[in-house]
């Protein structure tokens, strides 16, 4: 499980110790390639249709105006907030359930050498594999059967089942790694199998939870596919991703709604990403195996 | 204390995928008045025989290889730019990796915006001069173009796999090599590639495996027009043989790219355990 700590950062290893003139202007010019789209985002979205159309790139502090900022905060037919608001629920909900559930898996799995166990981590482990979007059609029967079809719980218990096997996969590595002697002298002790894990495992497992709970969140907050087929438009539920397209894809000639409501839903994201990016990455790093 | 995970993973996960087999064998439009009506391999054969569906598999094929092999080398030639940690590098790290954590739907509105008939890249064109170029509304374009956006938005995460592959360079071989006077392509062929080859592979098959998925994008960047041009697989199972209520087929459909993944998916374990066998 060498895979899931994190590159220690390297020094300089006694190579030429400065970039050369070459390299600033190669990265320069990337980097500036890559934030493009986000400058005309940002931009536009503080213009009138007829600036955007015939002057994209353009930047002059008299043509800009907040107005169809607002308009598109005050859209009626998609409210951004409630959007803001279901999809953060799902975001900890789904988090909630898969960590629930997943936590005491992995451990049992991670301390236990019988063959069941091990067959059930391989059995987890295949559902890595699993394309989710493309067995959607199957969950809408399944969640019909049980009455959790276009409901919100529904959509968090898939959600969640999609996470279970790479956070059992990744967990059970970690719990392998720690010192067995540590739950040995809790249950000497008297501590049953989920007070140990609750007490002795849980607060040692941090930073492969803030790992996983990153990853997940990341995938949960942007996926599109589930909440558009499990929630349907009948349930009056919608998350950000599915608000959008049902506001922007209808509208897509009409800048002054693309643009304003496009910003509105990265915003949140961008800023998290930047405060927290330093996270993400090496988080993502670890979870690079999930492909 | 294994039962929680396993009732949720099972009842959600593994028996939708029995239903998806189930069904594929059936004629079954999803009314529950309605029951499946067993028709063996028929759905299987409209897979495989309806030029519309084969289509949309050689798309799906192009943009999971073209569009890996794109991810893989932008990241991998940026890997090596950025490769040493500094203030700069660390930076530019964050701004090559950004539009990972926009959701692809966003990303997908956002592009076909920017490269629309009147969107800004046009409009640039116009005042230079120079004459509109079809983006989006010329088949071969759109599909190169589709590519092109998965990788804008995709390559961060292998970049950040080929970083941390980088660590396992062994420093004293770059040394040895600097001092023996080796040129930097020399070096790269004969101490960087060496032990960056075996995470290449793995890196290539499993970003093959999660392009053979593309269905956001698709659904805002171009809606996989024009003429059915940038149609994946993915799209054609969610957003035309679903709403036609075409559940058989659908599910046939959903079988066959779950048998692709799986074989893809074994290839990488296998290859896995081939280099770490190498490593040892």
């Amino acid at each position: 499980m060498s895979g899931v700590q994190l590159p220690a950062p390297r020094r300089a290893a006694g190579r030429q110790d400065r970039h050369s003139a070459a390299w600033y202007l190669t990265v320069g010019v990337l980097c500036l390639l890559m934030l493009i789209p986000m400058y005309l985002l940002v931009v536009n979205a503080f213009k009138d249709q007829q600036d955007i159309v015939s002057r994209p790139f353009a930047l002059n502090p008299a043509d800009l105006t907040v107005r169809h900022l607002v308009d598109a905060w005050n859209n009626p037919d998609f409210d951004i907030a409630y959007g803001y608001l279901i999809t953060f629920a799902l975001v900890l909900c789904v988090n909630a359930v898969a960590l629930t559930v997943c936590v005491p898996a992995a451990y049992v799995i991670a301390r236990s050498s019988r063959l069941v166990f091990r067959l059930a981590l391989l059995f987890f482990i295949s559902g890595m594999f699993i394309p989710t979007q493309v067995i959607l059609v199957p969950v809408i029967f399944v969640l019909r059967a049980v009455g959790l079809m276009g409901t919100f719980p529904g959509l968090v218990l898939f959600m969640a089942s999609t996470t279970i096997p790479f956070t059992i996969f990744v967990f059970t590595g970690f719990i392998r790694m720690l010192p067995k002697s540590l739950d040995e002298a809790a249950a000497i002790d008297g501590a049953g199998p989920y007070r140990i894990v609750g007490q002795v495992i849980l607060p040692l497992m941090k930073p492969i939870l803030a790992t996983v709970f990153i990853l997940n969140s990341l995938s949960v907050w942007n996926d599109f596919a589930s909440p558009q087929l499990i929630l349907g438009p009948g349930s009056g539920l919608y998350t950000v991703t599915t608000g959008v397209y049902a506001s922007v894809g209808e509208y897509s000639a009409d800048y002054t709604q693309v643009f304003p409501t496009l910003l509105l839903a990265v915003l949140p994201i961008l800023v998290v990403f930047v405060l927290t990016q330093r996270w993400v990455m090496s988080g993502l790093t670890a979870g690079a195996v999930k492909g | 204390m294994v039962i929680p995970a396993m009732v949720v993973f099972v009842a959600l996960l593994v028996v939708p995928v029995g239903y998806a087999v189930y069904y594929s064998l059936t004629d079954y439009n999803g009314f529950p008045t309605q029951q499946p009506e067993f028709v063996g391999l028929d759905n299987y054969q409209r897979v495989f025989a309806t030029s519309d569906i084969t289509q949309t598999m050689m798309v799906t094929a192009i943009v999971a290889v073209v569009g890996s092999l794109l991810v893989n080398g932008l990241a991998l030639s940026l890997a090596l730019l950025l490769w040493r940690t500094t203030r700069l590098t660390a930076l530019a790290r964050v701004v090559m990796f950004y539009p990972h954590v926009l959701s692809l739907i966003v990303v997908g509105f956002l592009w076909a915006a920017i490269l629309g008939p009147q969107g800004a890249v046009n409009s640039l064109l116009d005042s230079l001069g120079g004459s509109p170029l079809p983006f989006l509304s010329d088949t071969t374009w759109a599909l190169g173009t589709l590519v092109c956006v998965i990788a804008w938005a995709q390559f961060g995460v292998q970049l950040l796999i080929y970083l941390a592959g980088l660590q396992a360079v062994p420093s004293d071989l770059l040394e040895a090599a600097r001092i023996d006077g080796a040129s930097r392509w020399q070096t790269f062929r004969n101490v960087t590639w060496p032990a960056l080859a075996p995470s290449v592979t793995v890196a290539l098959v499993t970003s093959m495996i999660s392009l053979l998925k593309t269905y956001d994008v698709v659904v805002s960047l171009t809606g996989g027009g024009p003429a059915g041009s940038t149609k994946t697989f993915a799209y054609e199972i969610l957003a035309v043989s679903f709403p036609k209520r075409e559940v058989g087929l659908a599910s046939a459909e959903a079988v066959v790219l779950i048998v692709v993944a799986a074989v893809l998916a074994f290839g990488v374990l296998a290859m896995r355990r081939r280099s770490d066998e190498a490593a040892s």
